[in-house]
């Protein structure tokens, strides 16, 4: 079964199925596994110039704000009297328009004159804010990032102080201790310092804290990934980090709560914060995996103090993977399904008619003859089966032939055995018979009536003496004793012994003669006797002033076969054999004639003659008009061995 | 002349006996192969001709015919049979029968071959 041609084409068609869809699964994985993560890479990168873009617009408003409150009329004058309260008021306005934690304005010489907040007008123990410290410094508007230790920050507003707290978690794969509570603040701000008479009259500063404000990256999650969700999540994070602590992130925690105060993975720290060069990749972030970019934020001095992150949900992509994985393999499954199908429905297609050939052979050698073949198909199955058929007729043909061939020569075996017991049993009283009687005839003292029962007695004993030969010469199975002869003169011979014969019943004999005959190698007294026992039949069954022609020629054996021969014929006038009769000619004993006339053995005896030469005797008959026996005799190979010797 | 006639059928002896006397001939007869050797080998002259079957019971013609070729005798011999092949033919000239008649013959035939054989003999001594 493991070897049918059925297995064999399912096996072949499933390979072909296995092959096509495991290619098309590994370069479909592979390009998308490239395409689709290098998209998603190219894509957060880009969101996250956007998102740097974004902060930076965030700075410039600030300043923008700033710098039109320092050009508001009245300012000036307010500034150079130092009219608290009006400049509060105008802090306040503007904060308010701003959305700014933290503002206030600072005299030329470094004094805080007033800010936002309840320490609006006193002015507090000596905290130097960064941002303002550059501005008059540098007599330059500043602008940009800055981290305010706890001490600005409380001096700015206690509450600040408060909100910038953050405790520190323990990170997932930290061995370190979560530490000590964070409590600077990563804040943006802008210094503007006012001028009079080229001299600074004061600088107004202005900042928002960044620590615990989801504002920035909440706008870029919603303005940049536009809300997108993915199962109930948004795919695209935003985060913002004080050195490596997330202190403004829309990360969560498993438990749903912003990833505030976790630490990024040294990975990206070390490449990001210490070498300061931006990071996309892969990234482990908080509890999942993400692909995330990652760039470094200076502050005023120019200091790496932070990071801005943004990050989708790998899983997203990764099961856009596993989507196209899962209907790959199912194309694949699929497609191996239809191979065994397609395999099957084609075997039996191709199959079905060779197991009715291959059933129909058991019957032929189960020996029927008329096996089922089917209907006959077209196309080259449908030439096996007629050449199958043809095959089983021929074999019916040659069975029938070899069957009756068979019969013939058992019939003449047996009888041939018969004969020689018997006659050999006969011949001693025969002997015995044949002498008294020949003894007695040649006394003299007998009487005419004594003499002619005795001659009647020889006479008979010798048509038993005749009849026993007959059988002898039946069941001897002689060899052969084969000579180079002409067939022309054997014939003239024998038509010559005959001739008185016919002549006496008035029946006109003819010897046709074939030219260029080969010589044929023959057993001379054999074949005598088989063409005297033809003429002598032809001679009994032609009535007086018919004729008998014999006929020899080149032949070619006929039966398919073509051998090379010459052909005998002895063609008579007389009555015809009855169509029944015709298959009995050759048996033993087979005879029409009168009692004492035939001993059937002759046609039966030359057979076998003819046979033993390789030849064959074939009669045509019409009741009526005559008969013609036909001799076929094998020249080649002998003939040929012949003319070798002799030339 | 005498000639020794060997035949198991006692019928084929009696023929050969009365066909080949009337002919003058002298006739010794016997029954089987061991008593034709018993008689070649008594006998006080050679004998000059032999006429013997082929089959018959015990010994059989072609043995007496290896004997009598084996003892260096000087005897033509014929052969006759009622079942004449063309071995037994073959094999009785190889032993050096001088001819062969098959079974049954008329006297005539009987005595043509007889005769012939003898006067073959006498032309050549
Ligand atoms: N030329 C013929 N025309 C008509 N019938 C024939 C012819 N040749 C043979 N037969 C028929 O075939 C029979 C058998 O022929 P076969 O030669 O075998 O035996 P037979 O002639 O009867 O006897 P036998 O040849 O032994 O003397 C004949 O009895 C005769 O009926
Ligand atoms: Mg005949």
């Amino acid at each position: 079964m493991l070897y049918s041609v059925r297995s064999k084409l399912i096996a072949s068609l499933l390979g072909v199925a296995l092959l096509v869809g495991s290619v098309s699964l590994f370069t479909g994985v592979h390009l998308l596994k490239t395409h689709v993560i290098d998209e998603a890479t190219n894509r957060v990168r880009l969101d996250l110039n956007t998102a740097l873009e974004m902060y930076q617009a965030r700075i410039k408003n600030m300043r923008t704000a700033l710098s039109i409150t320092t050009l508001g009329s009245g300012f000036m004058d307010a500034l150079a009297n130092r009219n608290q309260s009006d400049l509060v008021y105008r802090l306040g306005r503007m904060a308010h328009h701003a959305e700014l934690d933290f503002a206030g304005i600072v005299t030329g010489d470094g004094q805080v004159l007033c800010r936002i907040g309840p320490h609006a007008m006193m002015s507090a123990a000596a905290v130097d804010n960064p941002i303002w410290k550059l501005a008059l410094e540098r007599k330059a508007p500043v602008d940009g990032t800055v981290v305010l230790t706890r001490e600005m920050l409380v001096a700015e507003d206690p509450e600040l102080a408060e909100r910038a707290r953050i405790p520190l978690r323990a990170r997932a794969e930290s061995t370190q201790a979560a530490g000590d509570d964070e409590i600077s603040g990563l804040a943006l701000a802008a210094g503007i310092p006012v001028f009079k008479d080229n001299a600074v009259l004061g600088v107004l500063y202005g900042g928002k804290l960044l620590n615990r404000d989801d504002t920035l990256v909440d706008t870029v999650r919603d303005t940049v990934f536009l809300g997108e969700t993915y199962k109930g999540h948004n795919i695209g994070t935003a985060t913002i980090f004080l050195n490596d602590l997330r202190i403004a992130t829309n990360v969560l925690t498993p438990d749903g709560k912003r990833a505030i105060g976790t630490r990024v993975s040294t990975e990206v720290g070390n490449t990001v914060l210490t070498k300061g060069q931006p990071w996309t990749g892969r990234a482990f972030v908080v509890s999942d995996w993400y692909i995330a970019a990652y760039t470094p934020l200076e502050d005023i001095f120019g200091r790496r103090v932070g990071m801005l992150y943004v990050g989708v949900v790998e899983e997203k992509y990764s099961n856009i993977q596993s989507q196209a994985l899962t209907v790959f393999i199912l194309i694949t499954a699929a497609g191996m399904l239809l191979a065994v199908g397609f395999g099957f429905l084609l075997a039996n297609l191709i199959m079905g008619p060779v197991h009715r050939l291959i059933k129909a052979s058991r019957q032929v050698s189960e020996g029927s003859l008329h096996p089922d073949i089917g209907p006959i198909q077209k196309g080259e199955f449908g030439r096996l089966q007629k050449t199958f058929a043809e095959m089983v007729e021929a074999m019916g043909r040659r069975r029938a032939a070899s069957e009756s061939k068979i019969i013939q020569s058992e019939k003449q075996a047996s009888v041939g055995r018969l004969a020689a017991g018997v006659a050999h049993e006969i011949n001693n009283p025969l002997t015995g018979v044949l002498t008294y009687t020949h003894m007695l005839l040649r006394r003299k003292d007998i009487d005419a009536e004594m003499r002619n029962d005795l001659e009647t007695i020889a006479a008979a004993t010798e048509r038993v003496r005749k009849i026993v030969k007959g059988l002898l010469d039946f069941s001897r199975q002689t060899k052969l004793d084969p000579e180079p002869t002409d067939v022309n003169r054997l014939i003239g011979g024998t038509v010559a012994l005959l001739e008185n014969q016919a002549l006496v019943k008035g029946v006109a004999i003819k010897f046709i003669e074939g030219e260029k005959l080969p010589l044929v190698i023959l057993d001379r007294s054999q074949m005598q006797s088989v063409l005297m026992n033809l003429i002598i039949n032809a001679l009994d069954a032609t009535q007086p002033g018919g004729s008998i022609k014999i006929y020899s020629a080149s032949g070619l054996s006929g039966n398919g076969a073509s051998q090379k021969g010459v052909e005998i014929t002895v063609a008579d006038t007389g009555s015809g054999i009855h169509p029944e009769d015709m298959d009995k000619l050759f048996d033993p004993f087979f005879t029409t004639k009168a009692v004492g006339q035939g001993t059937g053995l002759g046609l039966s005896v030359s057979q076998g003659i003819v046979q033993r030469h390789g030849g064959h005797i074939r009669v045509q008959s019409e009741l009526g008009k005559g008969t013609r026996f036909f001799v076929w005799l094998p020249i080649e190979k002998q003939a040929g061995s012949y003319e070798d010797t002799r030339g | 002349m005498k000639i020794l006639v060997v035949d198991d059928e006692g019928i084929v002896l009696d023929s050969c006996r009365r066909i080949l006397a009337s002919e003058g001939l002298e006739v010794i007869m016997a029954g089987s192969v061991d008593e034709a050797l018993k008689i070649l080998e008594q006998h006080p002259r050679p004998l000059p001709l032999l006429l013997m079957d082929v089959k018959m019971p015990v010994h059989d013609g072609m043995y007496l015919m290896q004997q009598i070729k084996e003892k260096g005798l000087e005897i033509k011999m014929i052969v006759m049979s009622g079942y004449p092949t063309d071995e037994t033919i073959a094999r009785a000239a190889k032993l050096g029968a001088a001819t062969f008649i098959a079974k049954p013959f008329t006297p005539e035939e009987l005595l043509e071959k007889v005769l012939s054989v003898a006067r073959k003999g006498d032309s050549h001594e």
